[in-house]
């Protein structure tokens, strides 16, 4: 029985028999070979066995189906034959090619064996992956460029200074002897809140023993900061500047 | 260093094979007197992904033992930016990184080999931690689980850029691939978080076998319903097993604990919650 192994770069991801029944390839979770990926269509082709030939449909698909680097409507497909849809490549070959016993007892297909594997890829790899299936890929590479720091001014409330350079990459508010920004009101928390500079070098304000609030709303999971918010936490109001 | 902190670190940590695996490529560190946690997943063919992910921890902790003693000697260049345990924590790793290669490039039955590492360095109320790959760090606070890291993982990275949403991500065939590994490329990028780690706050290092099994409702209940931070990694495991155990699954817990003990502890808490 023929069989299609779908690879990403090194990795086997899935292998399905083409019997009887039409194998359809495609994003949606409903397809016989689900490639989970924004390049592939949601039904992007099917493979199916007509008169003792295994045929490949291209569904119309918006980025193609490729056959041995050829772009194709409707072909038949041989053993050896390598399918590209996006990223992912899909080999044909003939299980009677491989002493497989469990493929002969008809008994269910064990799992590819790397399936489960945790695979890593190379810089030169995940370079092409990223700019192949979005144009923001570099944003996976922080720029090692010079880090433009955010100041906090105050706009209101008690604390020890007027305004904060947020230099690390911690910066607690609140009573504690490690807090940045100081609260010296009498019954302010030791930790109201916290606000974290990333890899991205961009600020992420998060809930300590208040939830503090960006523009208003709560920032009950971490919040990115951009100029102009307004924090409000623990009796201060803080406004996020940026200056040259 | 001469006044005596009025917290002290308690942990357990414990790492298992899981149901479905043969080995333990999982591998877990602790340098207490460093306040150093590492956490190691390993990953290659026959039994090399111990090797790697055992040649990780090891590397780190001497590294950080050694600069411990002798502050001056921290590999790489110091960025005012980042904090001196950031710096001492990335250096250990790009450290680990070229030990990993180096063996792998000496014995060919360890090529491709390759780990991923999450390790914390504890000072005061305040935890240093540094990441890469997909093995995670975790906060309790106020019986709130929060994420510290974000996995180096390819659906991870798809979701931050909007490409794909929570849901896709846990359904995706490609849950497993990495953008990032210690041993994959001679320039490794190390992530450092820097983090609030107050009296009482629990921190959790993990390898993804736990959080493949379970929900983030279900490690902060275990977290929270053991006081015994031993008890809290057994039983963490247990529960990793009991959801499908399909990966090694290992765990470290932390607790910055008021430095009192027993009766005097729960007082203690007693009054500071008056």
């Amino acid at each position: 029985m023929p069989k299609l192994t779908l690879k990403f770069d090194n990795a086997v991801l899935n292998e399905v028999p083409v019997g009887s029944k039409e194998v359809s390839i495609g994003r949606s979770p409903d397809n016989g070979l689900v490639i989970d990926n924004p390049a592939v269509s949601h039904y992007h082709a099917r493979v199916f066995n007509e008169e003792g030939r295994l045929m490949l449909e291209d569904f119309g698909s918006l980025n193609g189906t490729f056959v041995n680097g050829q772009r194709v409507k409707m072909v038949s497909l041989k053993p050896g034959d390598s399918v590209a849809i996006g990223k992912h490549t899909i080999l044909v070959s003939d299980s009677r090619e491989t002493a497989d016993p469990f493929w002969k007892g008809g008994a269910p297909k064990p799992a590819a064996p790397r399936i489960n594997e945790t695979v890593m890829l190379d810089t030169k790899e995940r370079r092409e992956f990223m700019q192949k299936v979005a144009a923001v890929g570099e944003s996976s590479q922080p720029a090692p460029a010079r880090v433009k720091l955010a100041t906090l001014v105050v706009r209101k409330g008690r604390t020890d200074k007027k305004e904060y350079t947020l230099s690390d990459k911690l910066t607690v508010i609140g009573k504690s002897p490690m807090a940045t920004v100081k609260l010296t009101s009498w019954f302010a928390p030791k930790a109201a809140a916290q606000i974290n500079r990333r890899e991205d070098n961009a600020y992420y304000i998060g809930a300590a023993d208040r939830t503090p609030t960006v523009n208003g709303a709560p920032a009950v999971h971490p919040i990115k900061l951009s100029a102009g918010d307004v924090i409000a936490v623990a009796g201060v109001e803080l406004e996020v500047v940026y200056r040259d | 260093m001469n006044t005596e902190p009025f917290t002290e670190i308690e942990f357990g940590a414990q790492s298992d094979c899981g149901r479905a695996r043969e080995n333990n490529e999982d591998c877990f560190g602790a340098v207490p007197e460093l306040g150093l946690f590492i956490l190691s997943d390993g990953m290659g063919g026959q039994a090399s992904g111990e090797v790697a992910s055992r040649m990780v921890c090891d590397a780190v902790a001497a590294h950080c033992r050694e600069a411990a003693d002798n502050s001056s000697s921290f590999g790489g260049g110091h960025d005012a930016e980042t904090c001196v345990l950031g710096d001492r924590l990335t250096a250990a790793i790009r450290l680990a990184n070229s030990a990993v290669r180096c063996a792998a490039q000496e014995n060919p039955s360890l090529l491709g080999m390759g780990a991923t590492v999450v390790a914390a360095l504890l000072s005061d109320e305040r935890a240093t931690i540094a990441h890469v790959g997909d093995s995670r760090a975790y906060r309790l606070r106020n019986g709130r689980l929060e994420q510290l890291t974000r996995d180096h993982s390819f659906v991870a990275e798809q979701v931050q850029q909007g490409l794909m949403n929570e849901q896709e991500a846990a359904q995706s065939n490609l849950q497993n691939v990495l953008m990032r590994a210690v041993g994959a490329d001679a320039e490794i990028q190390v992530e450092v978080t820097e983090e609030l780690f107050a009296a009482d706050d629990t921190l959790l290092l993990c390898s993804d076998g736990l959080t493949k099994e379970l929900s983030d409702a279900e490690i902060a209940r275990a977290l929270e319903e053991n006081d015994d931070l031993q008890a809290a990694a057994d039983c963490l495991i247990k529960m990793a097993n009991g959801a499908g155990g399909n990966d090694n699954i290992t765990v470290i817990v932390l607790r910055n604990a008021p430095k009192l003990v027993g009766a005097f502890q729960r007082i203690g808490r007693w009054f500071k919650g008056s």
